[in-house]
């Protein structure tokens, strides 16, 4: 579904700062995202959400070559993707209920689906009471459920999100992790960035792990376990 | 209603007037609606004179065609003047020695009354014609005004008075024409140069609000708009402003109009066309505001499609 073929990535004339990257990314798969600060994570999620192209290798997703894709015909490779941007990224004059609104108004649902879709979703992340509220009237926690109900409201088939746990109290955090889990076993790939040990390690899902430009992928002993005893 | 209000108090936005990006929050709008109006009015100016001059050509043209004055002169070649008799008796055999040609279609002997009529906006009206000579003239229309037909009428009138003069018109009515004809080139061409700054300004006032709204035009993109969907933020923003702009610039022309009218009367003594465009004219001028519409919104997508086109 997802594919990184020897892929790098430079900013004008910089050096690399993703270099050989090689991954592929099952339908239906999870994954953590991890790594230090600076070591590429930023960059490799704006490959996934096709915020930039390689500056080489090949990038293929839901079977397109993603390199020689003319950039009109990204656009509804785009709307299958969900995305959590670290700080958001919600529009401040609109309120709760239109932001998470915003991918089915691209995506040109009715109305009606809309409002009933939306309702349920904030309900769900605990926002029934703030539909109306503009985001910079909301604490970052309440922000990132917003920009979270947002990612995950057009059932992409791919949802990347950098630090969706980062500003969460544990209860609330373990909830939308659930909630991923959730997205995850009716087919969605998933891929989130994060530092947070103690959530890799309570969900247990093969970690990405960046480091200096380069990636290596890890599977915990218990995925291992349970994979082989889902395959026997 | 009450159920729309209820949606709006749950924060559920009017489906029709929900901006993606705060557009209409920006500051400036109003200095290129003000813009866009005053565009509007010179444009409305400038075609209006670019019609009038239009009707003025065609008046004077379709009004002179094939048709020539012939004039028997007060004074009668050698120094003293023609009686008012032998001047009307000249004028009489003038008439009959056209009529017999198959080429004239019809001959009038200008009265008393016609050819003061005539010389009233110069002369004034009090002027008492048993005072002043005045020449003779016959108007005449010809099947066609070729320099062989009037060369040969010439000769033949110049039996009847040796200085009996024939005037076509030609000369200067071509110099006027030619005048009037690089009037309304030059109206136009202004009328085009109104709508290249307004499309220019539209253009920048838009490429600002990209630049303002960059961010969160990059969401949108990333989220899978397509380009079209984002352009059409910026088409409807751009036609609010051209409609209120453009309806406020063409009212202001109208009532404009109608105070010219009403100072400067109508009709110029019949030189000139009354103010009031001709039908095709009228509605060839309300449908200016719907160009300027049509040029913002083309502006407004033109440029949002060129911005969007350097996103990955």
């Amino acid at each position: 579904m997802i594919k990184f073929e020897h892929v790098g990535l430079r900013y004008g004339v910089g050096p690399e700062v993703l270099s050989d990257i090689n991954f592929i990314l099952e339908p239906g798969s999870f994954h953590f995202l991890s790594g230090p600060s600076g070591a590429g994570k930023t960059s490799l999620m704006n490959l996934m959400f096709l915020g930039r192209r390689p500056t080489r290798g090949l990038v293929t997703m839901f079977d397109h070559n993603i390199n020689d894709l003319p950039r009109e015909k990204l656009a509804p490779i785009r709307r299958r993707i969900g995305v959590v941007y670290q700080e958001f990224r919600l529009l401040p004059h609109l309120s709760a209920f239109d932001n998470v609104a915003l991918p089915l108004r691209i995506l040109g649902r009715p109305e009606r689906e809309i409002r009933n879709n939306v309702s349920e979703l904030l309900e769900w992340v605990g926002l029934g009471d703030y539909k109306n509220a503009l985001p910079q009237t909301l604490s970052g926690g309440q922000q990132q459920r917003v920009a979270i109900a947002r990612a995950v409201i057009g059932r992409p088939k791919l949802l990347l999100a950098d630090e969706p746990t980062g500003n969460l109290d544990d209860e609330i955090g373990f909830r939308l992790m659930n909630l991923f889990e959730q997205l995850n076993r009716m087919g969605t790939t998933i891929v989130i960035a994060t530092h947070s040990q103690h959530i890799m390690d309570k969900f247990g899902h093969p970690r990405m792990i960046l480091d200096s430009g380069s990636l290596k992928i890890e599977a915990p002993k218990n995925w291992i376990q349970k994979k082989i005893q889902g395959v026997f | 209603m009450a159920f729309r209000r209820k949606e709006r108090k749950l924060g559920v936005s009017d489906g029709k007037r929900r901006y993606d990006l705060p557009l209409n929050k920006d500051s400036g709008a109003d200095f290129l609606v003000l813009l866009i109006g005053l565009m509007t009015f010179l444009a409305l100016m400038t075609l209006l004179g670019s019609f009038l001059l239009s009707s003025v050509s065609e008046r004077w043209s379709s009004g002179l065609e094939n048709k020539m004055t012939v004039e028997i002169p007060a004074d009668n070649g050698s120094g003293s003047m023609r009686s008012r008799e032998d001047i009307a008796e000249l004028a009489r055999k003038t008439a009959l020695k056209l009529k017999d040609r198959q080429s004239i279609h019809d001959i009038k002997i200008l009265s008393d009354a016609d050819i003061q009529a005539l010389v009233s906006p110069w002369l004034g009206e009090d002027i008492a014609m048993e005072e002043i000579t005045l020449p003779g003239l016959v108007s005449v229309s010809l099947e066609d005004s070729s320099e062989a037909l009037l060369a040969d009428i010439e000769k033949d009138l110049k039996s009847i008075a040796g200085n009996i003069q024939i005037d076509t018109h030609q000369s200067w009515l071509a110099d006027i024409l030619r005048f009037t004809g690089a009037l309304q080139f030059a109206t136009l061409a202004i009328a085009l140069i109104i709508g290249v700054t307004t499309a220019t300004a539209i253009a920048g006032a838009i490429k600002s609000r990209i630049a303002i709204h960059k961010k969160d035009v990059e969401l949108l993109h990333l989220m899978g708009a397509s380009d079209g969907y984002i352009a059409r933020q910026f088409q409807r923003h751009a036609l609010i402003m051209a409609a209120q702009g453009a309806i406020a610039g063409a009212t202001a022309g109208i009532i404009t109009i109608i105070i010219i009218r009403l100072i400067g009367g109508s009709g110029a003594a019949g030189l000139l066309p009354d103010l009031l465009p001709s039908p095709i004219h009228i509605t060839a001028l309300a449908l200016l505001p719907v160009l300027v519409c049509a040029i913002a919104v083309g502006a407004a997508r033109r440029t949002v499609l060129k911005e969007l086109s350097l996103m990955p």
